[in-house]
């Protein structure tokens, strides 16, 4: 057989070609991680708690507020990051469709290892934001306000939905 | 090496499908609450008058008499309140002519002093609005004109503050 100088034979061993094959298919089926396949979901801990409150009277309830701050729990994919986008209402449905305004500050949005509500980092809540889930896929994100009752607010009970949409970034 | 490329194109193929994943979305909700009470009014709604006085005999009126004076409450339903009398003069007067006062008080959830609870006007008290957002406070005392005091009319103001 008859070879130019400088060439290498074309040919691969057949075995080698099996092992390669073989391999690849291995990593192929193990190389997806259980907890990509890991649900999201967000789950509400604790509402945002103003109490009583006078008319005229200004009254703030911080994120660091273990009994009246706002709570939220995800779970979901380990060492993921994920958008956090809060709907926040500009106020309160009270009696007789009475309207109690609320605002929400730079300040006033945290998240944390789960649980952890005393090392949370601050963030806007008025504007996306994205945190990192942990290792085991959590992270507890807290929300803090202000009710505004006017003058001339009508006496009742006031409430309204506050929601947090999670997006798992690729 | 047909072969080869083939089973590698077909391997590369398989990682391809299970790398993807479709991008997960989702909320949760929570509630914000807030419960707005009654603001607080206090009436003067009846003066305390001792009415007639003679120099050097004193002269008491009990919260039961018809010269007691008393405030009207209103607020929010059951709720507890503390009472304080931030005004309370020692003395009546009539231009530079003082009548010594003191004073007793005592509140109801309903007009009634005959079932007033009594309490210290200087210490204040604490009790809670009717279920209906009422309370009523009475204010009675005792004026002791001395042997010489001027005759006139002797005057003083004495104010009630509630608080939540």
């Amino acid at each position: 057989m008859w070879r130019r100088a400088g060439t290498a034979p074309a040919e691969v061993p057949r075995g080698l070609c099996r092992c390669v094959i073989l391999s690849l298919l291995s990593s192929a089926l193990w190389a997806t991680p259980a907890e990509a396949q890991r649900p999201l979901t967000v789950q509400g801990a604790r509402s945002l708690t103003f109490g009583s409150l006078l008319a005229g009277v200004n009254k703030t309830v911080l994120r660091t507020d273990v009994v009246n701050g706002g709570q939220l729990d995800i779970s979901g994919p380990g060492r993921a990051s994920v958008l956090l986008t809060f709907t926040l209402p500009a106020s309160m449905t009270g009696p007789a469709g009475a309207t109690l305004p609320l605002s929400f500050g730079s300040n006033d949005g945290g998240w944390s290892p789960p649980q952890q509500i005393g090392t949370q980092t601050a963030f806007d809540p008025r504007v996306p934001y994205t945190a990192p889930l942990d290792q085991n896929g959590k992270v507890s994100v807290y929300l803090g306000g202000t009710a505004k009752p006017t003058a001339n607010q009508k006496a009742g009970s006031y409430s309204g939905t506050i929601t947090l949409t999670v997006v798992v970034l690729p | 090496m047909k072969r080869l490329t083939q089973s590698l194109a077909a391997v590369l193929f398989v990682v391809g499908l299970t790398s993807s994943a479709a991008a997960q979305s989702n909320s949760g909700s929570i509630t914000a609450t807030a419960q707005v009470q009654q603001p607080i009014n206090v009436n003067g709604a009846v003066n305390l008058s001792f009415g007639n006085v003679f120099p050097g005999v004193n002269k008491a009126v009990l919260l039961t008499d018809a010269g007691a004076g008393r405030f009207d409450v209103t607020g929010q339903a059951s709720t507890p309140v503390n009472l304080a009398y931030t005004a309370l003069p020692t003395n009546l007067a009539n231009g530079g002519n003082n009548l010594p006062v003191s004073f007793t008080s005592g509140y109801n959830t309903s007009n009634s002093a005959a079932g007033a609870t009594s309490f210290a006007p200087g210490s204040g008290a604490s009790t809670s609005l009717s279920g209906t957002g009422a309370l009523f406070v009475f204010l009675g005392g005792t004026v002791t004109p001395a042997v010489n005091q001027a005759a006139g009319t002797y005057t003083g103001t004495v104010t009630l503050q509630v608080t939540y």
